[in-house]
């Protein structure tokens, strides 16, 4: 029953006692109860001590002595305590030291005391992370009673805080907690960790050898009596001394506060009748002794000292199959351990009594099958049942009875000693043949006379006046491989009860650890999980690991294509960003599909697109930039992949400045990559310099070629301007310019048009300078200002400038012919020679309309600039 | 059962393009060995579970590309890594000077407090050595490094030297580690290893990064 209701009764509102456990404290020779609680209040927690009585059930049952706050300066230690009897997996003693003093409490062994220890070392925990906030605060999470003030006052410089729960529980919560922020940790990690341990089991055989142990399992119901005489001609019948004893009582104590109360001191008496009677020649082990009963049930597990550290994974539980299905007037307690290698389950179990009740026993037996479940020390894995033990050892008082004979029969058979024939009468026997319980059990043939039912102190039959049928009630059964019995006996010469105590002795195969081996299989597991890992990285093949791009051109799509096959593993690729760049790639390149899913053995072509335009011509040009990068093509979970493109760039008068291309004599392709590297980073303030050498032209001579072209065979042409050119038509225009074929001109005039128009476009600094955007917006209906800006422009953008005017003007004098008007061509010109600043925002359409108009005046006018 | 694995670190293979980083990894991950010389034109990793001081370690060994003109990209690498292999070849004068600029990358792109060990590869061509045994044990020691001459040919110290490092790792890390494992950490243990650490030249104490 959890007590920490009993607690939450007593709190007032706002605290909640998060976990109860009961403890015994040690006072002078003996040792007194105490109820400790685990408060928390406003986010702060507090050990509440309670003196109660008994099985504390409500607030009346709890009386708080003294409060622990849990704040600097707490700390909880594990006591080892000096004993000669070797102890495992029992209680845990433990030294709980706060400021204001300390407690030593003994803990019952279990999860129940396991969860209460990693509660408090939570809290304990958070109680350090949020210290500023109590130094701040100084008022602490309970205020109850005066001892708890006082430790307010305790010593804030204490800085140090222990906190030492030492237990191996709590050792293994942290692991656990610390996983989940898991800086170290996969996510895999929990799935390998399952493939290896199942991986274990399954190699168990190459690391493991059996070896008998010898285990006595003894069950006795001893009526409520106390032990009277010595238990020896029970548990010291045979001479070699067995490795394990398993002893179980019934019936303890069937005094009312043993059934309420889940406490009495019978158990103490028998353990002690019990530890005095173990076989002299060996020395044993307790494993467990407190907790592992139900009301009048107990079991003891006993293991001879030096096969202690061999027993592992202790865990007890109790199932209540009694009134209400859940009271422990009837029921089972169970030990499971780890023996070496083998898995072991002990229980030891009371089932309902009365002859016709045999279905409520069969009912009892799958309940506890059910309900007996075993915590396992990795808190992720559910809980053990007793079915998935290898070896189980099955005792108790079942209560089936003989049926169909009376009593006069069975008595006869039983001193003709045809216990085979009374067998056939035996209820258990039966239920079993009919597969309705104890479904895969084994039980020895019986050979000794029924253990029920007989006058206290005597051997003699019941004589009482219900005058019961003589009974097998007492029995013991197993379950699993390698398991033989060597003896399933009564004994007589044990009187105190109503009962015969009834044991047997097994020889049990268990599996016995290699350490070497083990070690062997483990790494042999771990090593091939690390193959399978490494092969199930993603890894693909490339066609090619290096692409070069030849004689790239302004404006002429160049494509080559690399083939990504993949290997065994599904992956995901993808191009991604090398450090400080934006993008996977440079301006001038793009991957066609630049990501994307391979299946196993599938392949993908990827197209790797140069394509170079105005925004990265002016550098290429120059040669502050080349065509060269070195793409990054990523895995997901997998290896990097680089792929270097390189390519050689022609140069082009597309994307060079005016100023340059008026310094240009010669065709660009003809000059020096140094020349053009000079010309095209010279500053356009300098082309005006008369200092400079060599005069420059008035006006590119490209764009003299295009524009002459234009007025000599276009002038009259419809829609000019206002249709496309062909692209390649464009191409050819482009390379006639770059290389100087001036006579060879191609093309139509509409391509011509918009090679024009692509020319203005692709200049670095528009012809109206970008620095004087604005002021030609704001006086782009002044034209005595207009002209003044036109005067500011450096000579060859004023040069280039006047010249289209007046090319556009002899347009407009064939308007007739060509359908072009001024608002045409103030329109298409506008946003090509008037252009915001780099970083300005795109001009909105007040500013096109600004920029028409300022244009327009120049179309509009015929007169000379001042 | 406890658990299995424990931590996970990154090392890392450096060095000029040659010297053999792939074939350290391959004979450690795989005890494989192939004469011909693929150049590594990327990185790779894999990844490979051992054993140190009792606690399960899984090591990821990332193997990048040498080649000069990769190196702008690869250095991006350095900052996940806890441990890195400084490699060069005993036949080749040249990627043993190369080393002081391996270094001098680590030191500027690597985090704080990663471990480093020196490794001159292809100790099984003592014909064409070039780099003598105690040129590489200056170094080395002038760096404050642990060093091993190994050869992937003839499987000569690869597990010391990968585990040397990882132990390495290990070690600078221990602090988070018990933490992790939620043992009390022992001061008188902290004392002494930090003693231990200063003659490895390390100039402050080991800032990790764990992600």
């Amino acid at each position: 029953m959890d007590q920490s209701v009993a607690i939450q009764e007593s709190l007032a509102a706002g605290a909640t006692c998060r976990i109860a456990v009961q403890g015994l404290l040690p006072a002078g020779h003996s040792v007194e109860s105490r109820l400790l609680g685990l408060v928390e209040r406003r986010g702060q927690h507090a050990i509440y001590v309670y003196t109660h009585r008994r099985m504390a059930i409500t607030a009346e049952d709890v009386w708080l002595e003294r409060i622990i706050p849990i704040t600097d300066g707490f700390a909880v230690e594990e006591v080892v305590l000096d004993s000669d009897l070797h102890v495992i997996g029992s209680d845990v003693t433990v030294r709980i030291t706060s400021a204001d003093g300390g407690l030593t409490v003994q803990l019952p062994f279990g999860s129940q005391t396991r969860t209460f220890l990693q509660e408090l070392s939570r809290c304990s925990a958070e109680a350090v992370g949020s210290e500023g906030v109590k130094q701040n605060g100084k008022k602490a999470a309970v205020s109850q009673s005066s001892s708890h003030d006082s430790t307010d006052r305790g010593t804030p410089r204490q800085s140090k805080l222990k906190s030492e729960v030492r237990t191996e529980q709590v050792r293994a919560s942290r692991v656990m907690a610390s996983n989940k922020a898991s800086m170290l940790s996969e996510p895999k990690f929990g799935l390998r960790d399952t493939i290896v341990k199942s991986q274990l089991v399954q190699k168990e055989d190459s690391y493991t050898h059996i070896q008998n142990y010898r285990v006595f399992v003894g069950t006795y119901n001893v009526n409520g009596q106390s032990p009277t005489e010595s238990l020896q001609p029970w548990l010291r019948c045979d001479a070699e001394p067995p490795d394990i004893y398993c002893v179980g009582f019934q019936e303890l104590d069937l005094t009312k506060e043993a059934f309420f109360f889940n406490d009495t001191p019978k158990e103490e008496e028998w353990f002690k009748a019990v530890t005095d009677s173990l076989h002299p020649d060996a020395k044993y082990a307790k494993v467990n002794v407190k907790l592992v009963r139900l009301v009048g049930i107990m079991l003891l597990l006993y293991v001879k000292a030096e096969l202690a550290l061999n027993i592992s994974e202790v865990e007890v539980e109790t199932v209540g199959t009694g009134i209400m299905g859940r009271m422990g007037n009837k029921g089972a307690v169970a030990i499971r351990f780890k023996f070496h290698n083998t898995s072991v389950c002990i229980v030891n179990s009371h089932l309902a009594a009365h002859t016709e009740e045999y279905e409520r026993r069969n009912q009892d037996f799958k309940d506890i099958c059910s309900r007996m479940q075993f915590c396992q020390s990795d808190p992720n894995l559910p809980p053990l049942t007793i079915g998935k033990h290898d070896v189980i050892l099955w005792l108790g008082d079942l209560n089936y009875r003989l049926e169909e004979l009376d009593v006069a029969k069975v008595k006869q058979l039983v001193e003709e000693k045809a216990f085979l024939e009374l067998c056939q009468y035996d209820q258990l026997k039966r239920q079993m043949k009919a597969n309705a319980a104890f479904e895969g059990f084994t039980e020895g043939e019986i050979s000794f006379q029924p253990t029920y039912k007989y006058d206290a102190g005597s051997d003699d039959w019941d004589t009482s006046e219900k005058c019961r049928v003589p009974a097998w009630c007492d029995r013991i059964l197993w379950k699993g491989q390698r398991v033989a019995q060597l003896s399933y006996r009564s004994h007589m010469a044990l009187k105190l009860s109503d009962h015969k105590p009834v044991s047997s002795v097994f020889d049990v195969g268990v599996k016995v650890v290699n350490e070497e081996l083990y070690r062997k299989a483990f790494e042999e597991i771990v090593r091939s999980l690390d193959k399978l890992e490494n092969a199930n990285i993603p890894s693909v093949t490339l066609s090619r690991r290096e692409i070069h791009f030849e004689d790239v051109k302004y404006m002429q799509l160049q494509v080559e294509r690399i083939t990504i096959r993949n290997g065994q593993v599904p992956c995901q690729f993808q191009f991604i960003s090398k450090p400080d760049e934006e993008t996977y790639c440079k301006e001038w390149l793009t991957a066609n599909p630049s990501k994307g899913f391979l299946l196993s053995d599938a392949e993908i072509t990827v197209e790797l697109e140069v394509f170079v335009n105005k925004s990265t011509a002016t550098r290429l040009n120059s040669g502050e930039e080349k065509l060269e990068d070195i793409l990054v093509l990523h895995l997901v979970n997998g290896k990097d992949y680089f792929l270097s493109i390189t390519g050689n760039y022609l140069p082009s008068c597309f994307g060079s400045p005016i100023h340059t291309l008026c310094y240009m004599r010669e065709p660009i392709q003809d000059m020096s990559a140094e020349s053009i590297r000079r010309l095209t980073l010279m500053p356009v303030d300098m082309s005006d310099d008369p200092a400079q050498d060599e005069k420059p032209m008035d006006i590119p001579k490209e764009l003299w070629m295009m524009v002459d072209h234009l007025n000599r065979n276009a002038s009259q042409q419809e829609d000019l301007f206002q249709q496309p050119g062909l692209r390649s038509e464009f191409e050819q225009i482009r390379d006639c310019l770059d290389k100087g074929m001036y006579d060879t001109f191609l093309g139509s005039n509409h391509s011509v048009a918009e090679a024009l128009l692509l020319f203005l476009e692709s200049l670095p600094e528009p012809v109206i300078c970008c620095r004087f955007y604005s002021s030609c917006l704001e006086s782009a209906s002044n034209y005595g200002l207009s002209c003044q800006i036109i005067s500011d422009l450096p000579a060859c953008h004023k040069n280039v400038f006047e010249y289209l005017m007046a090319f556009l003007r002899e347009l407009l004098k064939n308007s007739g012919k060509n359908h072009l008007d001024v608002n045409i061509l103030a329109s298409v010109f506008g946003g090509l020679l008037l252009r915001p600043p780099p970083g300005h925002a795109a001009p909105d359409v007040a500013a096109k309309r600004k920029a028409q108009q300022f244009i327009r005046q120049f179309l509009l006018r015929e007169d000379h600039l001042p | 059962m406890a658990k299995q694995y424990d931590v996970l670190f990154r090392l890392l293979l450096l060095g000029d393009s040659g010297v053999g980083k792939t074939c350290l990894l391959c004979r450690f991950t795989d005890n494989q060995f192939h004469p011909a010389h693929i150049s590594t034109i990327g990185v790779d990793f894999k990844m490979k579970t051992i054993e140190v001081d009792g606690i399960k370690v899984r090591i990821q060994i990332w193997d990048t590309a040498g080649q000069e003109r990769y190196q702008t990209i690869t250095k991006q690498y350095y900052r996940r890594a806890q441990g890195i292999f400084l490699v060069y070849d005993i036949s080749s004068e040249r990627s043993y000077q190369h080393i002081v600029k391996w270094a001098s990358d680590v030191d500027e792109y690597a985090p704080d407090g990663v471990q480093k060990i020196l490794i001159g590869n292809k100790a099984d061509e003592e014909h064409k050595r070039q780099v003598p045994k105690e040129q590489g044990l200056q170094l080395a020691r002038e760096y404050g490094m642990d060093f091993y001459e190994t050869s992937a040919c003839s499987n000569l110290n690869i597990k010391e030297s990968f585990t040397r490092l990882t132990e390495l790792v290990l070690q600078a890390h221990r602090k988070e580690l018990d933490e992790l494992r939620g043992l009390p950490h022992a001061p008188t243990l902290a004392r002494l290893e930090e003693d231990e650490q200063q003659p490895l030249g390390s100039e402050d104490t080991p800032k990790t990064c764990w992600c």
